[in-house]
């Protein structure tokens, strides 16, 4: 058998189900969205990275480059910071990978007389350099040393990229915000809902002798619980929409190429705990506002 | 008038008057209650009985004058006091004040969870009460489900389960049959017994004449007449 407190809270509950269920249902949305669009971010954050970190820098070198040149400029390329590994590609060997890469349709090659590609090193960044301007600079220092002719990554890629996930980072700052108060005032204002149905409640308890911690208590505890179960099923709908989508595009080779991952369990303890704490305020906010305590 | 100088006074009202607005409902009242008293407040209606009711237990501020309850001055009655000094009273009122949202038994034990009286003793002490008023078959249903002289008896069973020191009823018999009304009244006579001093506010002149007590009638928010006999009223 359940301890009284609890019994007298899930009837509390029942007696006033709808303004109840509205109030955890307004948590569940925003909780839905927000944490939906965490779990965007972080994977968005997660493939930016597997990204940058298989960036290679291609240096092209001009054709009087002699071995001795190339030589002393690969021990120069590899000092600079940032860079994990330097390989030298001749023109021989890229032409022999084009061809293995063109496959079928080798015969492209054909018209060419000779082997167009000019020799090359190839750069590896090290694991922790992926700061997208300071691959630029590497990038451009490279480029001003002798006997490079160009560079090539993948830059203007890697900057689109780069700027729409700023965008997404700053519209979910914002958006988080925003949430947090909208959730907030609808909670708070539901609660005084709830509050005002119960004020006869309330008011004869007072009668009775009850102080304000005795009236007070037990509200703010089924508030946080609100915040709570909003939270819990906010979160369990997004697990449940991330598995599906999971099942569905499992085996599509745009989505094989990284894991989409669910949000972090510190994250999603974090927006329980943070749903908690709206339902703790929105209450402090009726209570202030309805009972003037 | 009794000479109640030497006696213990639980309650005492010095030029107590109490304003509604321009509506003045209590006028320059002074009543000592004292604390094995059994008073009958009467009067027609809107005499001022409720309202007395509410300055003891600080439901109403008052206007002007002053109240002592128990000793305490209730102008020095702090807001975080107030509840100490409700748990003084047992009171049942005209229109019950009854939670619908609570069963009959969680409505008596509403008096004790507030003084803080461990649960398994709320247990056995909230069923022996509900016994004594005679509805501890329906400790579980709702108010709203409950005749109005079952209510009646609920409210009766909070107002005396924590053996206050003071009762103060409004109507308790009233829309009762009589033997609903005397069952009712004998449960207040028993707390009577036990050392609670009970105040009766009330129209019904036959439950006047046919007990013991002090009346005190009311008119227009003043004492019309004061008496420890209650045939001096007819
Ligand atoms: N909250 C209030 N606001 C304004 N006037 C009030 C208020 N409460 C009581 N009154 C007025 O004060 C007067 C006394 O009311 P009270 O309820 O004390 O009468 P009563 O003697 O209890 O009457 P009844 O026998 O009908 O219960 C009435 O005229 C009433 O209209
Ligand atoms: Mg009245």
């Amino acid at each position: 058998m359940m301890p009284l407190p609890v019994q007298r809270a899930v009837r509390d509950y029942r007696n006033h189900k709808y303004l109840h269920g509205l109030c955890a249902l307004t948590i569940a949305l925003s909780v839905f969205i927000v944490s939906a669009f965490s779990l965007f971010y972080l994977n968005a954050t997660e493939v930016l990275d597997a990204w940058r970190k298989g960036i290679r820098i291609i240096a092209y070198l001009s054709a009087e480059t002699t071995d001795a040149d190339r030589k002393t400029l690969t021990a120069a390329t590899a000092q600079l910071e940032g860079v994990a590994h330097v390989a030298f590609v001749s023109r021989d060997a890229a032409f022999a990978e084009l061809r293995l890469k063109l496959g079928d349709q080798t015969s492209l090659l054909a018209g060419l007389s000779d082997n167009p590609l000019p020799d090359a090193l190839e750069i590896r960044l090290s694991d922790d350099y992926h700061n997208l301007e300071d691959i630029d600079k590497l990038a451009d220092r490279i480029r001003s040393l002798e006997y490079v002719d160009d560079v090539e990554y993948a830059q203007k890629w890697l900057h689109r990229f780069k700027g729409v996930y700023n965008l997404f980072q700053i519209t979910g700052f914002v958006l988080v915000a925003v949430f947090f108060m909208a959730t907030l005032m609808i909670t708070a204002n539901t609660i005084r809902l709830i509050m005002y149905a119960r004020r006869q409640e309330i008011e004869i308890m007072r009668i009775v002798g009850a102080d304000d911690v005795f009236i007070k208590y037990p509200l703010y505890i089924q508030s946080v619980v609100l915040g709570f179960v909003g939270a819990a099923a906010g979160l369990a709908c997004l697990f449940l929409a991330y598995i599906l989508t999971l099942a569905n595009v499992g085996s599509s080779s745009v989505v094989s190429m990284f894991d989409i991952r669910f949000i972090p369990p510190a994250l999603v303890l974090g927006i329980i705990v943070c749903s908690m704490i709206i339902g703790w305020l929105g209450c402090w906010f009726s209570i202030r506002k309805f009972l003037r305590f | 008038m009794r000479e109640e100088k030497n006696k213990e006074m639980m309650i005492r009202l010095f030029r107590v008057s109490k304003h509604y607005g321009k509506k003045s409902a209590l006028i320059d009242l002074t009543v000592d209650v004292a604390a094995d008293d059994f008073v009958f407040v009467t009067g027609p209606s809107g005499a001022g009985k409720s309202t007395m009711i509410k300055l003891l237990y600080m439901g109403e501020a008052i206007s002007s004058g002053s109240i002592l309850v128990d000793g305490v001055n209730l102008a020095r009655v702090s807001r975080k006091q107030v509840p100490l000094l409700r748990r003084k009273f047992g009171i049942i009122f005209q229109d019950f004040k009854l939670i619908p949202t609570r069963t009959v038994f969680d409505n008596v034990a509403l008096v004790l969870e507030v003084a803080g009286v461990r649960s398994r003793e709320i247990q056995t002490r909230v069923m022996e009460v509900l016994d004594q008023v005679g509805i501890a078959d329906r400790s579980g249903e709702y108010p709203q489900i409950l005749s109005g002289g079952e209510q009646q008896r609920v409210a009766v069973a909070r107002a005396i389960i924590a053996n206050p020191k003071i009762i103060v009823a409004d109507e308790p018999t009233g829309s009762l049959d009589p033997d609903s009304a005397a069952r009712i009244f004998s449960l207040l006579q028993t707390a009577h017994a036990k050392g609670a001093a009970v105040i009766i506010a009330t129209h019904d002149r036959e439950l006047i004449a046919s007990h013991d007590g002090r009346v005190i009638r009311l008119e227009d928010g003043r004492i019309a007449k004061s008496s420890s006999e209650p045939d001096m009223l007819q």
